[in-house]
């Protein structure tokens, strides 16, 4: 998780990611910072992710994100 | 036939609502589906045909792409890992061929009947350059009505069942339905099949609440379109087809007036479609968030035909982000680049793309691929100076997030649409530069003192409509965007709030629309695409 969110400041700096819950919904992660985030977390976890994926509910938060993550590793 | 006329109102949509409620429940879907098909053959006879063939070859291909799926699923039990992968990438191959099938055949409608004479006028363009001695005779091809839309909801179907987000419809008249939904047949909103299908075959009954949400929707949306848009667009066109004769003050005025007009006829339009299908309990997806209090160009389109949007980034901006070249030169670029540079320049591709299609789908025009690029510049240049905002705002202390800059945001927001619309108005690139270079450098105030705007069929009377009709919309807009929607408290809010509002605006339609011997019909802008 603590690896996620240094991606995550690194992506969007400025934003306190360990407490916010909507960051799709309130427009903190457009879809360009969404797809400069998919490009890092493909290359650092090793998985695929594709445009099914790619819907508020997996982005709006760290915790979604990590486990999209999870899921798709396994 | 439009959605403004008489016989679309008090005749179609009545015969069809009054049928709807006569027939047994499960069957209501049949009346809005004979419906449908009545007002596609009503507005165009070959309208209809590439309808079918769009309807049609979208559900053979969605049920091929779900019995694949199924057979996979099946087969793959017992297999080992590499053998169901081996089978997966096999499978997902053949599904792909499906999918380029669908959209093959739907887009190549589209493109064969909106864009040959495009690329015949490209050629002939070349052609003349070089002195090649030869040009091809253009086509006579008629553009039905609503193609871009209905082609584009088909698509988002095909390929959200090749991606598994839900079954294939199996039956062709539901997905023909869903297709030819007429309130939103011509103008959108481009409707998701989870979302819409659902709402579509479940037969509703009467309900009162929405009934009179339908009914305001309605007079809401023809208020803005008789009352403002109508009137706004005399100034407009009459402005800009002979932009020579005016001064800044004037074309500025005009300037602004397209923008209103664009505005009122579009959302207009899509909130008299919205009221219709809300009368039958359905609920079309928004298209309009109050988009002139957007704080960015990039703002502005996540409210502005929000559907158009979010159909290129599930359908385009995505899928090309995610494909295999896009991210190969992601990881070129963060190899050979900065930081910074690396993170932006795959998606500013996948934006090009993106601005490309959306420029080309309001028009075969080189006029329309440069508006497209206009607003991919301004948010590629935002994107590239934002670390040099931030030091600004950080050195200089001041608040980016306070009143004062927000609204210089918003105000700095309007100005670039503006002149988006204008290049979206203008007869051809030439002109919008002439006209933009007009409204700095021919300041007079002889336009103003000797009321040259007064001379062209409006007069004072339509400015001061235009003004207060522009005023109610926004405070309309600031209520809804503090969350207190004023329309919907006319269905739901006491009798004594309810009635004095829907009378008021049912007079002010009758009594202040632009229609009558003195004005001509004004047809939909955004029914041409």
């Amino acid at each position: 998780m603590e690896e996620l969110l240094e991606i995550l400041s690194e992506v969007k700096p400025g934003v306190d990611f360990e407490t916010e819950k909507e960051l799709v919904d309130s427009g903190i992660l457009d879809s360009m910072t969404i797809i400069q985030l998919v490009a890092r977390l493909t290359d650092e976890y090793d998985i695929e992710i594709t445009p099914m994926e790619l819907v508020p509910e997996n982005f709006n938060s760290a915790e979604a994100i990590y486990a999209m993550i999870q899921r798709l590793e396994d | 036939m439009t959605y403004t006329s008489y016989l679309y109102f008090f005749g179609f949509a009545i015969i069809v609502y009054v049928m709807y409620l006569l027939f047994p429940i499960k069957h209501r879907w049949k009346v809005l589906l004979a419906g449908s098909c009545l007002f596609s053959i009503i507005l165009d006879g070959f309208l209809s045909l590439c309808l079918f063939v769009t309807a049609f070859s979208s559900y053979f291909c969605a049920l091929q792409l779900t019995k694949m799926q199924d057979d996979f699923n099946s087969a793959k039990k017992g297999l080992s890992k590499d053998e169901k992968k081996e089978l997966k990438n096999k499978v997902t191959k053949q599904k792909k061929t499906v999918v380029a099938a669908a959209v093959i055949i739907s887009l190549g409608i589209l493109i064969v009947l909106k864009y040959t004479n495009f690329f015949l006028g490209t050629i002939n363009g070349i052609s003349a350059f070089f002195r090649a001695g030869f040009e091809i005779p253009l086509v006579g091809f008629v553009l039905p009505l609503g193609i871009s839309y209905y082609t584009l909801q088909a698509i988002g179907y095909v390929v959200d069942t090749y991606r598994g987000k839900y079954r294939a419809e199996t039956n062709p008249a539901k997905l023909l339905l869903f297709v030819s939904f007429f309130p939103q047949m011509t103008e959108g909103p481009i409707g998701r099949y989870d979302k819409l299908m659902p709402q579509l075959e479940q037969g509703h009954r009467y309900n009162n609440e929405d009934f009179t949400a339908g009914i305001t929707l309605i007079f809401w949306g023809l208020f803005k379109k008789l009352v403002i848009s109508d009137r706004a667009s005399y100034i407009a066109t009459d402005v800009f087809s002979d932009y020579n004769k005016y001064g800044s003050f004037v074309i500025i005025l005009a300037m602004i007036c397209y923008t209103i007009q664009l505005y009122t006829d579009f959302s207009g339009c899509i909130d008299i479609m919205s009221g219709t299908a809300r009368i039958f309990g359905i609920r079309l997806e928004p298209n309009f968030r109050q988009p002139f209090f957007s704080k960015s160009v990039g703002e502005f389109w996540r409210r502005w035909h929000i559907t158009l949007g979010t159909w290129f980034k599930d359908y385009v901006f995505y899928p090309v982000s995610l494909s295999k070249p896009f991210m190969k030169l992601s990881k070129a670029s963060q190899n050979h680049m900065s930081k910074f540079m690396a993170s932006i320049v795959p998606s500013s591709c996948a934006l090009f793309v993106v601005w490309l299609g959306t420029g080309l789908w309001h028009g075969a025009d080189i006029k329309y691929v440069l508006y497209g690029l206009y607003y991919f510049l301004i948010m590629i240049l935002g994107t590239l100076f934002e670390p040099v905002f931030v030091k600004m705002f950080s050195k200089s202390k001041i608040d980016r997030r306070g009143r004062l800059m927000n609204s210089w945001a918003v105000l700095r927001t309007l100005l670039l649409v503006n002149m988006g619309m204008t290049m979206f108005k203008a007869n051809t690139i030439g002109d919008f530069g002439a006209i933009i270079w007009r409204s700095f450098t021919n300041f007079s105030m002889n336009d103003l003192m000797y009321g040259t705007l007064f001379e062209r069929g409006t007069d004072r009377h339509d400015f001061v409509v235009i003004a207060i009709g522009v005023i109610i919309m926004f405070i309309v807009a600031v209520l809804k965007e503090k969350g207190r929607d004023p329309l919907k408290s006319v269905s739901t809010g006491r009798i004594y709030i309810k009635w004095p509002v829907m009378i008021g605006l049912i007079l002010a339609v009758l009594v202040l629309g632009a229609f009558g011997p003195h004005y001509g019909v004004v047809d939909n802008i955004y029914a041409q695409f």
